[in-house]
């Protein structure tokens, strides 16, 4: 028992550490999510309002500059399919992606 | 002396030519001067007139700029409507192929009671996605892992490369409410299983009852679909699916590998039945095949407060005569409150008869929750990047062997798809399969 107590603590005192050294090296940090505001009755969603409801779920945000417009469309019919995402709400989301992708 | 007067006279007159003889030259008669002037008003009424002229070309440009951009604005607008109604009357494939990989990578570093530490690649899983058409998606998942080919004398040395399918499948969106998807299929059995790329499940081992009680994929056919309620997200899910389902180590409905011996493993396998055998014959490895299914309710009052809850399950045979089923039924629920706290976890149930065991009955259930610090928003860069993650697993395998496990880590996001984590497993295992008491893990993470 008390064996495992100082494994413990020593393992705690690594990660610590190790911690503490990983901030000391960082250059920049990403800025905190936006806090979510209170949706309106009667609002119709929009394809980012979409995007957030559904994919931030499961997964820190893919900016849309990422992939190409034609990507997007690979990438939502995978997503539709592994999330079982209502059609239209994932074609709003893939309207979103490719207007803010750039290309 | 005297100045001799015809010398004043020529002086006078000088002086008076010299005077007069500017205003003499300058002197224009008042035709002149009234004809220069009828000039200058007639040069300045036409300065006038071309300045107006002058205006009126100007917004005539103008107009006519505006209709031409009317104009190309109707040509563009035909051509759309002409190239749909082309589209309407050939029916086919309206859409360019296109190729795209996704997946992720992980690099780790650990140390198991009772073994050294040390690195590993422990996963490079490439997703291949292959879009044919708007409604056609066929996508594969491999698994490469490095493996020491170390052994007894005469097996040699160096690595071996695993290279494994984790699922292939072929997607078609039938309509807005039916996908129908066939192939090596991820099974709908819980959610962690369908939503467990490396760079998503925030701790590096899966819990333990979706890595020993439920099957992964499976080879079948499955009919899924969302039907949205309402208009803030809201929606009910479905998938219903039939595949070849689990079978037999050895061919036999005994409970070990070897009857009566526990330490020879598990007769039941949850994830060889894949319809081609080992002799290269296609077949079942039983006569019926197993079916299957999950419904599930999404809510989210608002962006990251949302709640979603499932039940699904399966049943069939496992045996090779068919004597036996294995059956599971699941809940799974997660609760999003806030972009910072979530709560999720699974129960699973399963049982299967055997030939010398009567019913086996493993269950097991996790339950995880994880806390971004940027919800405290102290505007400081490390702690702002940071979250801190645990779980609680209990498996029984309804062998002789319980476990709970307890894990407590954390993970930095060096950027959206890079995170580097780390967990410490603490391990209360008792039977004949106990698992080793404790597990460190650090892991870098990649998600492309």
């Amino acid at each position: 028992m008390k064996t495992r107590k100082i494994i413990w603590w020593s393992t705690s005192t690594l990660v610590g550490v190790c911690l503490i050294g990983l901030g000391l090296t960082l250059a920049q940090a990403q800025p905190p999510e936006k806090k979510a505001e209170p949706r309106k009755t009667g609002h119709k969603l929009t394809g980012a309002e979409l995007y957030q409801i559904n994919c931030n779920r499961c997964h820190a945000e893919r900016y849309p500059t990422e992939w190409t417009s034609a990507q997007w469309k690979t990438l939502m019919v995978h997503m539709r399919v592994r999330a079982n995402l209502p059609a239209a709400q994932a074609r709003e989301i893939l309207k979103y992606l490719q207007e803010d992708s750039g290309n | 002396m005297k100045i001799p007067s015809i010398v004043l006279s020529a002086a006078a007159g000088c002086a008076m030519g010299v005077l007069l003889s500017p205003h003499a030259a300058a002197a224009v008669s008042d035709e002149d001067f009234n004809a220069l002037k009828s000039t200058v008003q007639q040069m300045d009424q036409k300065m006038q007139s071309l300045e107006q002229t002058n205006q009126f070309d100007e917004q005539k440009i103008q107009q006519l700029e505006q209709r031409l951009g009317e104009t190309q604005a109707i040509a563009t607008n035909a051509a759309g409507q002409a190239e749909a109604a082309q589209a309407k009357a050939t029916p086919g494939p309206s859409a360019r192929h296109n190729f795209t990989m996704a997946g992720d990578a992980e690099i780790q570093f650990g140390k198991t009671a009772g073994q050294h530490s040390g690195f590993a690649l422990a996963d490079f899983a490439p997703i291949f996605l292959f879009r044919a058409n708007d409604d056609i998606l066929f996508e594969a998942g491999f698994d490469t892992t490095l493996q020491n080919a170390g052994g007894p004398p005469g097996t040699g040395g160096g690595a071996n490369t695993s290279f494994s399918l984790s699922f292939a499948q072929l997607d078609y969106l039938w309509n807005d409410y039916v996908t129908v998807v066939a192939g090596d299929m991820l099974l709908p059995l819980g959610t962690y299983n369908e939503r467990s790329a490396g760079w998503l499940t925030k701790i590096p081992d899966a819990p333990l009852l979706d890595d020993q009680l439920l099957p992964s994929t499976g080879v079948g056919v499955q009919l899924r679909g969302a039907l949205p309620v309402g208009e803030n997200g809201q929606s009910l899910t479905y998938a219903v699916y039939g595949a070849n389902g689990p079978g037999s180590v050895t061919g036999s409905g005994s409970a070990f590998q070897t009857p009566g011996d526990p330490t020879s493993g598990a007769n039941l396998d949850l994830g060889g039945n894949v319809g081609i055998l080992g002799d290269g014959t296609q077949q079942n490895l039983h006569s019926n095949p197993s079916g299957g299914g999950r419904i599930g309710w999404f809510y989210p009052w608002k962006p990251h407060y949302d709640v979603e809850l499932g039940i699904s399950g399966q049943s069939g045979e496992w045996d090779d005569a068919g004597n036996h089923l294995w059956s599971a039924a699941v809940l799974d629920a997660a609760v999003h409150i806030s972009p910072y706290f979530e709560v999720k976890g699974e129960y699973a149930n399963t049982w299967y008869g055997t030939d010398d065991a009567g019913t086996i009955h493993p269950h097991g259930l996790w339950v995880q929750a994880a806390y971004k610090l940027a919800g405290l928003d102290l505007d400081f860069p490390v702690i702002n990047d940071l979250e801190l993650v645990g779980r609680y697993d209990r498996l029984n395998d309804g062998l002789g062997t319980k476990t709970d496990r307890y894990t407590a880590g954390f993970i930095y996001y060096f950027t959206n798809t890079l995170l580097f984590e780390g967990d410490y497993e603490y391990l209360s295992s008792h039977g004949p399969s106990l698992l080793p008491p404790n597990n460190f893990v650090l892991q870098l993470s990649y998600g492309f």
